[in-house]
């Protein structure tokens, strides 16, 4: 074994090729079905409302008005963290829009004192998370109250309605019949895959995600990378103060997009972001927004009330988790339970059997690809595994019964 | 043959591919301490969990005083008597000692309410026969390993247990400690008690036991009485062959200083400590678990920060905040712990080697991942990495290739200087060699290498030269050539006995 | 060691370690700030005002303290609460003659139910509790509208008996007051003194050796989380109750609050720490916040910022001396070197 020349240079390129039938069962793939079916429902079903002009073009813009948080909240779930104050700080945000309109600012500087405001308190999120060590959700729910407080604190029970006009133009017009929240939606999610998936930042986040002990030995600055991911979520609540304030007709009030946050969270989780970091992809989040803008709508023409919406968005929220959740620790848990009645030992020797039968077919999966052996040869060999397959199922099955009365 | 209390023929038990006991014997008379030793990762822990009833044997016999028994959870175990220590305490450590003591057998008054007067005082009466300086009503996150060992065993007394099994006890216990410990295990043997006694060192065994068993390499290997097996033949037994075949012979000269550590300090880690390392040279940093090891090549590579003295690297004196900086000044570390502090295991082998350096394939905002896999296969297939592909996650390979493709990673980077922390920990023989054969070559191409490394037999076979650490201190320099497993043993325990005496 | 006698001088001289001291002398200041700036606070009808009002939230804080301890999180628990007020209003409001405490352990009975479904995710299904309990946060929402046909219950539809189990007195102290302080000595009790409780402390203290020592997770964190819905079940029946007022909606927000005070109470999110004594403390804390911003004119926007600031701080305390402790530690350690 020690002598070098012997050792062939192993063959270590990626032998696994794009696979159709796995693109098209994919996570992703699967948003897309859910999203066509319920276009079909629709056009099935209200064929004159769905062909009807502007029908589409309204359900997608209902549901774009949290769509930049979505974008933000993907980075923030990936390192495993959780933001719950990002709807106050898109309040803030577009309060610090509307008091410089009122004081005279013009629109570029006042809209950019929006996303900036956004940013500082994303980094405020930050700071606390990474350098003094808290859980993000402790700050994060704090911080939900200390920003909205401070919008109360200054707004009160005042409407603030000073808002550069594109807001509106945003949240309901179109170009070419496709609304302009949707093309801007679009184009940053864009922006959002490439950094996640092609950059050496979106590595950074599947890293710390995964493991960021191990992330910080192989040199990545993690307290960093996660100030900078709140301070992005930050800026993009200071952007989502643009589309959810265009959609309430331009009026900001300090009562306004409370539990926006658990919307964007549910979005991300249904797009097959992990809470607990490191998996997921960026276009799941993205086809999810636009399957809640046609799932509430759809609803709302079944008429089922608002109110009793949310009652879809909780079960798919605890359904989506629970499939991707389905992973072999539970399904051994069940198989101990209903199949081994419990007991570890039957558990064992089932395993143990299933590995030996695993370990002989790729025997014969080796045998048949050799090219040495004549057929006869194969054949042989093969039929020698078969057996001892065979004798290794029936023993296990004589012992499992044992074990079993024995247990009785 | 009725007077084996418990008696273990033939026990196989497997993890996914990876045995980890094939056909292992064992019998323990009552009344008696018997120690098992073995190497790393020869399977002692898993055997322990065996007869615990943790882990389910997938074939094999056990009886308990004649009669055979197959538990299946701790709690069955604890009820015939077996109580087991494990070498990370598993204690709870936010409750107090009291509650410790007696989770699962609390005493509670006629109403089925605990009674904490009762359970305090039983509590207290327990620990004072073991030690004095042990406040019951304190957190037991607040005492020292030791103190939380003899809680341990005061819990496995307060349940009447007959077989105890105690898991590396003296692993990370100062002299005096020990002392104490082999004081308390002698009275319980004294009492009746039979007693597992898990270590590797030798000192352990000649002070309690009168039996030995062996394993190797998940193995049984045999079963002696101590006063009839020399010192020899047992590490023999244990390693398996003679230790010149175990390691490849040396081809690098030590060339220029390239790394010098000058008098580092760490409050409550380490204090004073220099050496240095040359191109090409392998220097061993050796010692006790916990003398201050770990602590001070973290501190080399920036996870910590040396409260004092200085690094200097090729003359100039460097300053390493982070690992970060670390890197980029050529300094590597491989970590102890290479699950957690090495891999990420749910990303590819390929993203795993580049992840430390991947300033090298960024081209404008993006990652050439083409390049990622082409410069990981190359690196992989340098240092003879077993996998299917490079795209396969590190989970799914065996603990030594495991540990080629943090090396690969390392070796992604441009460094000077290697830090290896217990490189060979939790691997078998075989994979053994070919990360010794990774370590000469690398000396050859002219890194410097820092092992740090708990086994002697390594350290004697592959180091140039050998630093020892006792208490967070440097005790002693040596040359390989002419030195003994009984010198540095000696440099790792010197001042233990200094302050035995004082 | 033990017997060591507790003279008034050792007391003293351990009450700065002790983990709610410095909770209770920010309690103290603010008592004393109160009383300077609006002594009106201090009459027996304001401090049993103030109490009957944040009754709600102190059995929410204590239900959601069960969770924590085995380091999870309840989000659903105002949810909760919205649906076992609606439930019981609705069905009160048709049968005006049943007795009232039917209505008390129905709430009840509606609060284990919505809790043994989150305590199933959790404990059984391996779901992580917070996404687990943000979707039944809107599900159980959702079914309050339901149950309620979107209709408001306005106080004469409430039947005598129904509002007196909150706001009926019993030796001159509402009976919301005597539920909460009944809850709180049988929290104390469990937590303190029984198998189970002290169970949820070992679950959230160090799951694996749990694990070792043959306690059986799912099962409690099952019972947590059930505690928890069954305290938020009776919350909603006694806070309509209280007010006399119902729809669907009420109660939404609450469990940021319950979370609130668990956490400034020195409960560790991480599960495992955390005393009935400290969350009472932190309970009354910011009962207190409320009522005296309350009194002071102008200034009741200030409210939640001030509640968030609070929190902000508390566990930044909590970090630095943490942090401060383990720099003793190595002092003491680097001695020995």
């Amino acid at each position: 074994m020690n002598d070098k020349s012997k050792v062939a240079v192993r063959d270590l390129t990626v032998k696994d090729k794009f696979s159709f039938a796995r693109f098209l069962v994919q996570w992703e793939m699967i948003l897309i079905y859910i999203l066509i079916a319920i276009n079909v429902y629709l056009m099935v079903m209200r064929p004159g409302l769905y062909f009807a002009p502007g029908t589409i073009q309204s359900i997608i813009q209902s549901g774009m008005d949290l769509s930049p948080l979505v974008l933000g909240m993907i980075f923030v779930l990936m390192l495993g963290d959780i933001d719950v104050s990002v709807a106050s700080i898109m309040i803030l945000a577009a309060m610090a829009t509307g008091l410089s309109m009122d004081a005279g600012i013009p629109v570029v500087p006042a809209v950019l004192l929006g996303i900036i405001v956004g940013a500082l308190c994303g980094a405020f999120n930050g700071i606390l998370v990474a350098y003094c060590s808290m859980p993000a959700v402790i700050v994060t729910i704090s911080t939900q109250m200390l920003f909205r407080g401070i919008v109360q604190v200054i707004l009160d029970v005042n409407v603030l309605s000073n808002f550069p006009t594109f807001y509106n133009a945003l949240a309901w017009t179109n170009i070419a019949y496709v609304p302009i929240s949707l093309l801007v939606f679009l184009a940053l999610g864009v922006v959002f895959i490439i950094v996640l998936h092609k950059s050496a930042f979106g590595r950074k986040l599947y890293m710390i995600g995964n493991n960021p002990v191990a992330t910080q030995y192989s040199g990545i600055n993690v307290k960093a990378v996660k100030l900078q991911v709140f301070v992005i979520m930050g800026m993009m609540a200071g952007i989502a103060s643009i589309f959810f304030v265009g959609r309430m007709g331009g009026g900001v009030s300090s009562t306004m997009g409370i539990g926006l946050e658990l919307n964007a969270i549910a979005i991300c989780v249904l797009g097959g972001i992990s809470t607990n970091g490191g998996r997921g992809k960026a276009y799941g989040p993205i086809i999810s927004t636009l399957i809640m803008a046609f799932l509430i709508y759809t609803l709302g023409l079944l008429n089922v009330e608002a109110n009793s919406r949310v009652i879809m968005t909780g079960f798919i929220l605890i359904i989506a988790v629970l499939i991707r959740n389905l992973n072999k620790e539970i399904l051994a848990e069940i198989k101990l339970r209903l199949l081994y009645q419990s007991n570890k030992n039957i558990e064992a020797l089932n395993n143990k059997t299933a590995e030996n039968i695993g370990n002989l077919k790729v025997l014969i999966g080796e045998t048949k690809k050799d090219g040495k052996l004549s057929t006869t040869d194969k054949a042989e060999k093969i039929k020698k595994y078969e057996s001892q397959i065979v004798g290794l199922k029936e023993k296990c099955k004589q012992q499992t019964k044992a074990m079993k009365q024995q247990q009785k | 043959m009725g007077n084996y209390i418990l008696e273990l023929k033939d026990v196989v038990k497997t993890f996914g591919g990876v045995t980890a006991l094939d056909g292992v014997h064992f019998h323990l008379k009552k009344g008696e301490i018997h120690a098992l030793m073995g190497e790393n990762g020869a399977g002692k822990s898993t055997f322990i969990k065996v007869i615990t009833g943790v882990h389910q044997p997938d074939s094999g016999v056990m009886l308990i005083e004649g009669e055979e028994k197959s538990f299946r959870s701790t709690n069955e175990s604890a009820k015939v008597g077996i109580a087991a220590i494990y070498q990370h305490v598993t204690s709870f450590p936010d409750l107090s000692v009291t509650e410790n003591i007696f989770m699962g057998q609390e005493i509670k008054n006629k109403v089925g309410l605990y009674n904490w007067k009762l359970m305090t005082q039983k509590a207290n009466e327990l620990i004072s026969s073991l030690s004095s300086e042990i406040d019951v009503s304190k957190p037991m996150g607040t005492l020292s390993v030791a103190k939380q060992q003899l809680v341990e065993i005061a819990k496995a007394l307060s349940r009447d247990a007959n077989i105890l099994i105690m898991d590396e006890p003296t692993a990370s216990l100062t002299r005096t400690e020990c002392e104490q410990l082999y004081r308390i295990t002698e009275r319980l043997r004294d009492e009746g008690v039979s007693i597992i006694f898990i270590t590797h060192k030798f000192e352990d065994m000649y002070r309690l036991a009168t039996k030995v068993t062996v394993l190797r390499d998940a193995q049984y290997i045999g079963c002696w009485d101590v006063d009839k097996i020399s010192n020899q033949k047992l590490i023999a037994e244990m390693v398996g062959r003679e230790l010149s075949q175990m390691y490849p012979p040396k081809t690098a000269k030590p060339g220029d200083i390239l790394l010098e550590v000058n008098h580092i300090s760490k409050e409550g880690y380490f204090k004073n400590v220099s050496f240095d390392v040359r191109k090409g040279e392998i220097v061993a940093l050796t010692g006790l678990v916990g003398a201050g090891r770990t602590e001070v090549v973290q501190s080399l590579f920036g996870i910590m920060r040396p409260d004092s003295g200085s690094i200097r690297l090729e003359g100039k004196e460097i300053n390493v905040k982070s690992s970060m900086e670390a890197l980029r000044h050529g300094i590597g570390l491989l970590p102890e712990d290479r699950q957690m502090e090495g891999l990420i295991n749910e990303l590819p082998i390929y993203q795993n080697v580049s992840s430390a350096a991947m300033y090298k394939f960024n081209k404008g905002a993006l990652l050439q991942q083409e390049e990622e896999i082409k410069n990981a296969i190359a690196l992989c297939q340098k240092i003879q990495l077993k996998a299917k592909d490079i795209s396969m996650p590190p989970s799914s390979l065996s603990g030594g290739n495991q540990q080629k493709v943090v090396f690969a990673k390392l070796l992604s980077c441009d460094l000077k200087v290697l830090i290896l922390d217990e490189p060979t920990k939790g691997i078998d023989v075989g994979a053994k060699y070919s990360i010794y054969e990774i370590m000469n070559e690398l000396a050859e191409r002219g890194y410097g290498i820092i092992m740090v490394s708990s086994e002697m037999p390594e350290v004697l076979g592959m180091a140039d030269r050998i630093v020892v650490m006792r208490s967070g201190r440097v005790t002693a320099e040596f040359e390989t050539t002419g030195t003994t497993q009984e010198m540095i043993l000696e440099a790792s325990l010197k001042q233990k006995e200094e302050e035995r005496a004082s | 060691m033990t017997k060591e006698k507790t003279t008034f001088l050792s007391l003293l001289k351990r009450l700065p370690h002790m983990r709610n001291f410095g909770l209770i002398m920010a309690f103290i200041a603010l008592l004393i700030v109160a009383a300077i700036i609006t002594p009106a606070m201090y009459s027996w009808n304001s401090i049993i005002n103030m109490l009957q009002n944040n009754a709600v939230f102190g059995l929410l804080s204590m239900g959601v303290m069960f969770v924590i301890l085995t380091g999870g999180i309840d989000l659903s628990i105002a949810s909760t609460l919205g649906l076992s007020g609606v439930i019981t209003t609705s069905l009160m409001s048709e049968n005006m003659n049943v007795p009232a405490i039917v209505w008390v352990l129905l709430g009840i009975g509606v609060g284990i139910f919505c809790g043994a479904f989150n305590g199933f995710l959790v404990g059984y299904l391996k779901m992580v509790p917070m996404i687990a309990t943000l979707g039944t946060m809107y599900i159980f929402r959702g079914f309050a509208f339901l149950a309620s046909g979107g209709d408001w219950w306005f106080p004469h539809q409430f039947s005598d008996g129904y509002v007196n189990m909150a706001i009926g007195r019993f030796l001159g102290i509402p009976n919301i007051i005597w539920f909460f302080v009944i809850i709180l000595i049988l929290s104390a009790i469990f937590l303190g003194y029984t198998a189970y409780g002290r169970r949820i402390y070992a679950v959230g203290t160090n799951k694996e050796s749990a694990r070792i020592a043959g306690i059986k997770q799912e099962r409690i964190i099952l019972l947590a989380f059930t505690l928890c819905g069954a305290l938020s079940g009776l919350a909603g029946m006694l806070f309509t109750a209280n007010y006399a007022i119902c729809n669907h909606a009420i109660g939404t927000g609450f469990e940021m609050t319950a979370i609130a005070i668990c956490i400034l109470g020195g409960v560790s999110i991480t599960g495992g720490r955390g005393k009935v004594d400290g969350v009472v403390i932190a309970f009354l804390m910011m009962s207190v916040i409320t009522y005296f911003i309350s009194l002071l004119p102008g200034l009741s926007v200030w409210q939640s910022a001030i509640q968030g600031g609070i929190i902000i701080i508390a566990v930044l305390i909590n970090v630095f001396t943490i942090r401060s402790s383990e720099k003793r530690v190595l002092k003491e350690r680097g001695a020995l070197i």
